[in-house]
């Protein structure tokens, strides 16, 4: 057993200097394992896509033909690209604030005194761990406009059906719906385990000063959330953004391409037309969006609650 | 389950939010209830019109069909290998890594962080092609390497343990580093056991993302023996037709084992009240 | 996460060698368990080639029902043939098997023998993957020209591609119209036979709809319509049940010389036309539950389906007074489309010649005699029909013999060597607008065919 004033570790000396900021060792220590497996299976396939935007490549080939900047010239000029953008824009912004208020109200929820709390939390996670096959095939079910139970259950309460997943419009909202379905349990999850971070002494307090339930939510609960509000945030935009397997059983990108995402866009010149090139495009441009979404998401939650919490 | 006497305003406050709270959870998971009641029909009784919730026969040789239409048993091995392993190895890589980032201060610490962020905005429709080609360069094709290895770090799972570790007071640790405890041990010690929240719940998410995941396992596998659950059910499925009792007494097999895990393995999320040291 | 409110080093070593010990009780359990799953995995059977046994690979997407007759078939082989075992590999069809295939050729792992779709033939063809097959045909264990011929030609075509054969068909099907005989009964049609042409599709479709309970809406279709996502995965599927009425009103998809469209013509629009009818008058809100379980419900009074679920529906449509019949006649003349399964050897295989005589074997008559009646898959060749085995079976199961009589008349596409995904597309895109848009089927059909000639001519210009 190490006695008090023995360290572990290769670098003591370094260690006991803890001004130095460039301290560089210990850390690849602890991010070697990561660091090798993230390099030769994530970083080298996302360079070698990048690498392969620039080409011709039907994937049955052993050599790819280089193209240049063809690629990217096309997929601009190209009016189902910005539909499919047009798409995935509103269909994240339909599910990703709904999702977290009905997450994070559940959460909160269920942190208190409620009978059956086990069961009511496996029953909203029952969503996130069905196959998305499987509870896509349920939910066509559900939405069918002859036969599906949701048309039967709107006719019982004098509702007029709707014609779910062939009318435009209409399936959009469908497939909102089955989204935040499929993974607003998630978010609960997520939230109940930030919540439990926050120390009941902080209510205690306050509740002696006489907040209310809203002050305390919004002078605690709130605040204490921050990093995982920022998490659950980055997470939902960047897999709403990236839905597909749902979309390809539900809808199809149907009716009349009204709900094909950008994902489906990229799967269908890949593996429909056998264009990885341009898939590979489009994936890139499609990140670029992405990504200056989300550095904006950090400046502005950066601004907000401090660059410490994020 | 301790209930809290209260005043008679918040007792209508409480009713109702059981209300509310039960209406949601049953919404939540009727589609499930759906599967489960089907997975026992007859093929002609599930799609009637008006829908039936209960089947007029029960079918339970749906289950012993469908175990017997693919090695079901072997499958099912093989998820739960596969899972497991990559399970605990992203949950050892995974703090490793978001303690690195979370606490530890180096030059390209941002930068390093970001490229991990920027990586999950790639679909990983274009990049698992590429992927491939690595595993066949390392001659790792048709194995459970192939399904193993790339699982073991995340960009996810670093991502979420940051996150968590930040909301730790660094006066802990400070206090160790005084008393000449080594990174490594103020990680297992410390920051560790005070994480089991967050170190529960990546768990079972990534439990259960690697036991439903098709497509990686469908390109890097081709023989029999190595197959997975997911890829067992595809064959209730066919381009035009569906087995739709055998899938969903299928999906029922592949689902119920990890709602039962959650279901017990809530209480790792959330604290009890003896863990917390402040009190009154 | 709770914070201990310590100053105090000591309780944090000693409440952390608490926390380990409990933490051994429990993973000592988990290793256990562990090491138990892990010697089962490693004690499973692994497959290796047995001794001076040659192994031939073959990837199929044959169902689960279909599987049995599929190991008759190999067990026979295997039994004549000793010193080769068929190692048969179930992929999903579809986009599986093709991200199998792609994967399995660049690794070159890729298997002997594999099923194909028509989809991705051109791309196989110019990466060079697979064999042409003129080089077993033309070699010593070759095809005579009388076996060629007994081939149904319509398949040979469509195993072509710029007129070369590349592909070799294992089955063949076609399409036909199944339908709830009580239900034609109840309508009043006696006999209870099928309607024999458009006219009469159009009334049946629209008398075996009902309202039962007078809310508006069909409780019961007549006809399903096989309406799909023009960019969903179900989409070949109903382009190809469009074009046998196209070809029934006189028209064809493309040129002979596939220099231009030709499916936007009248018997185009003729055909469209009586597919929006039907699906206006049905007030169709297309199907999103499936055709064959909406039939076993008693949802559906009619539909299109191939032979392939023959052996599915025996079992499935037992309460039911059904039956197939063939597809009504169009203005012009009567016709229906002819699919299959085609086999291709992959140029990767290290015993192209064993493979070959696999295949060979598949295409005997007796053998496809053999595979068509456990299969409910048609026999590729004429003189399967002719074996007395094989007429007895056919006295015995009607609706089989629907099919089979349809071979007669049963048409492939033209060949489309170049940009056939993309036509496929277009077509299906003015199918979806005009039935379920509510558009015009002419104007449909002209904005489908534009988009489809532009992409010939590109292709042509590069040709040259």
């Amino acid at each position: 057993m190490p006695s008090k004033n023995a360290g572990i570790g290769k670098t003591t000396v370094i260690r006991r200097d803890r001004n130095s900021k460039k301290n560089i060792l210990p850390a690849l220590g602890f991010l070697s394992p990561t660091l090798v497996i993230f390099c030769t299976f994530v970083l080298f396939p996302v360079f070698f896509s990048f690498y392969l935007s620039f080409h011709k490549w039907n994937m049955f080939s052993s050599g790819q033909e280089f193209i240049g900047l063809a690629n990217y010239r096309r997929l601009f000029s190209d009016p189902e690209f910005w539909m499919v953008l047009k798409n995935t824009f509103i269909y994240t912004i339909g599910t990703v604030p709904l999702n977290m208020v009905i997450s994070l109200l559940t959460a909160i929820i269920l942190n208190r005194q409620i009978a059956g709390k086990r069961f009511l939390r496996t029953a909203i996670f029952t969503p996130v761990v069905i196959s998305p096959v499987a509870a896509a095939l349920i939910w066509r079910w559900i939405y069918d406009p002859n036969f599906g139970l949701l048309n039967y259950l709107m006719n019982l309460v004098g509702l007029p059906a709707v014609n779910w997943l062939n009318e435009p419009k209409a399936a959009m909202i469908a497939l909102i719906i089955m989204g935040v379905w499929k993974t607003y349990g998630t978010n609960m999850v997520l939230f109940s385990a930030g919540l439990q971070g926050i120390p009941d002494h902080y209510y205690e307090a306050a509740e002696i000063d006489g907040a209310g339930w809203w002050s305390k939510f919004w002078n605690i609960t709130m605040p204490m959330l921050t990093p995982t509000t920022f998490f659950i945030m980055i997470m939902s935009m960047i897999s709403s953004f990236q839905v597909f397997d749902i979309v390809y059983v539900l809808t199809s990108g149907g009716p009349l391409g009204a709900t094909k995402v950008m994902v489906f866009y990229i799967y269908e010149n890949a593996f429909k037309f056998f264009e990885m090139g341009y898939a590979s495009a489009v994936a890139y441009v499609f990140f670029a969006i992405l990504a200056v979404l989300t550095v904006f998401q950090v400046k502005f939650m950066q601004t907000r609650a401090g660059y410490e919490a994020v | 389950m301790n209930i809290d006497f209260r005043k008679s305003g918040r007792i209508t406050k409480d009713i109702l939010l059981h209300i509310l709270i039960y209406a949601l959870a049953l919404a939540t998971i009727a589609p499930f209830i759906w599967m489960l009641l089907t997975s026992v029909k007859d093929i002609g009784d599930i799609f009637v019109y008006p829908p039936k919730w209960l089947p007029s026969k029960f079918h339970f040789e749906n289950y012993r069909r469908a175990f017997q239409a693919a090695p079901f048993g072997r499958y099912y091995l093989n998820s739960l290998l596969v899972a497991l392993t990559v399970t605990i190895g992203q949950l050892i890589t995974c703090s490793m890594a978001a303690y690195a980032f979370a606490r530890l201060q180096f030059k390209g610490r941002e930068v390093l962080f970001y490229i991990f962020l920027g990586t999950m905005m790639i679909p990983y429709q274009v990049t698992m092609i590429p992927s491939f080609m690595v595993l066949y360069w390392l001659g790792w094709i048709d194995s459970y390497k192939a399904m193993i290895v790339p699982g073991l770090a995340s960009a996810f799972g670093t991502f979420l343990l940051r996150q968590f570790f930040l909301t730790i007071p660094k006066e802990l640790e400070e206090a160790a580093y005084i008393d000449g405890c080594g990174k490594f041990r103020v990680l297992w010690q410390i920051i560790i056991p005070l994480s089991k929240p967050a170190l529960a719940t990546l768990a079972i998410f990534t439990f259960m993302g690697t036991f439903n995941d098709f497509i990686w396992a469908l390109i890097v596998v081709n023989s029999d023996h190595l197959r997975t659950v997911q890829l067992g059910l595809a064959i209730f499925r066919d381009r035009y037709i569906t087995d739709w009792d055998l899938l969903m007494a299928g999906s029922v097999m592949a689902t119920l084992p990890i709602l039962i895990v959650f279901f017990f393995a809530q209480k790792y999320f959330i604290k009890g009240i003896t863990l917390s040291g402040i009190k009154g | 996460m709770q914070f201990k409110n310590s100053g105090n080093n000591d309780s944090a070593p000693k409440c952390a060698n608490v926390i380990i010990a409990n933490l051994s009780k429990n993973s000592r359990y988990l290793f256990l368990s562990f090491c138990l799953l892990f010697s089962l995995i490693s004690c499973g059977k692994k497959e290796k080639s047995k001794g001076d046994k040659i192994t031939i690979t073959f990837w199929h997407s044959f169902v689960a029902s279909t599987i049995p007759a599929l190991e008759d078939l190999i067990e026979q082989y295997e039994t004549e043939n000793p010193k080769v075992e068929i190692k048969a590999q179930y992929v999903p069809t579809g986009d599986a098997l093709i991200q199998k295939l792609i994967t399995a050729i660049q690794s070159k792992t890729a298997p002997d023998i594999s099923w194909i779709h028509s989809d991705f033939l051109a791309d196989l063809v110019d990466a060079d993957a697979i064999y042409e097959m003129d080089h077993f045909i033309k070699g010593e264990n070759g095809l005579s020209q009388s076996e060629l011929e007994d081939i149904y030609p319509a398949l040979l075509q469509y195993s072509s591609l710029r007129k070369k054969l590349y592909c070799i068909p294992m089955e063949a099907t076609n399409l036909a119209l199944i339908y709830n005989i009580d239900m034609v009964k109840e309508a009043g049609y006696q006999d209870g036979r099928a309607p024999s042409n458009w006219e009469e599709l159009e009334k049946y479709a629209e008398q075996l709809s009902k309202d039962f309970n007078n809310d508006g809406k069909f409780d019961r279709i007549g006809f399903f319509l096989p309406i799909f996502p023009a960019a969903g995965p179900l989409s070949g599927w109903m382009v190809w049940q469009w074009i046998p009425y196209l070809w029934q009103a006189g028209g064809y998809i493309i040129a002979e010389d596939q220099s231009k469209v030709l499916y936007n013509s009248e018997a185009g629009v003729k055909a469209l036309t009586l597919w929006k009818n039907i699906y206006d008058k049905l007030n169709l809100r297309t199907f999103t539950t499936d055709y064959d379980v909406s039939f076993a419900s008693k949802l559906v009074a009619m539909a299109m389906d191939g032979p392939w679920n023959l052996p599915r529906f025996n079992r499935m449509l037992q309460n039911l007074n059904w039956s197939f019949a063939p597809l009504p006649k169009g203005p012009v003349k009567q016709a229906t489309i002819c699919g299959g399964e085609y086999l291709v050897i992959f140029k990767q295989s290290e015993h192209p010649d064993e493979a070959w005589s696999f295949v060979k074997w598949i295409i005997r008559p007796d053998i496809q005699a053999r595979w068509s009646m456990k299969s409910g898959y048609l026999p590729v060749r004429r003189s399967a029909s002719e074996l007395p085995e094989f007429k007895a079976y056919l006295e015995e199961n009607p609706n089989f013999k629907v099919f089979i009589d349809q071979m007669e008349f049963a048409q492939v596409q033209r060949s489309m060597d170049y940009g056939a995904l993309q036509i496929t597309r277009h077509m299906a895109e003015a199918i979806e607008e005009a039935t379920l848009g509510g558009g015009d089927p002419k104007e449909a059909l002209d904005k489908a065919a534009a988009k489809s000639n532009k992409v010939l001519q590109s292709y042509w210009k590069n040709a040259k």
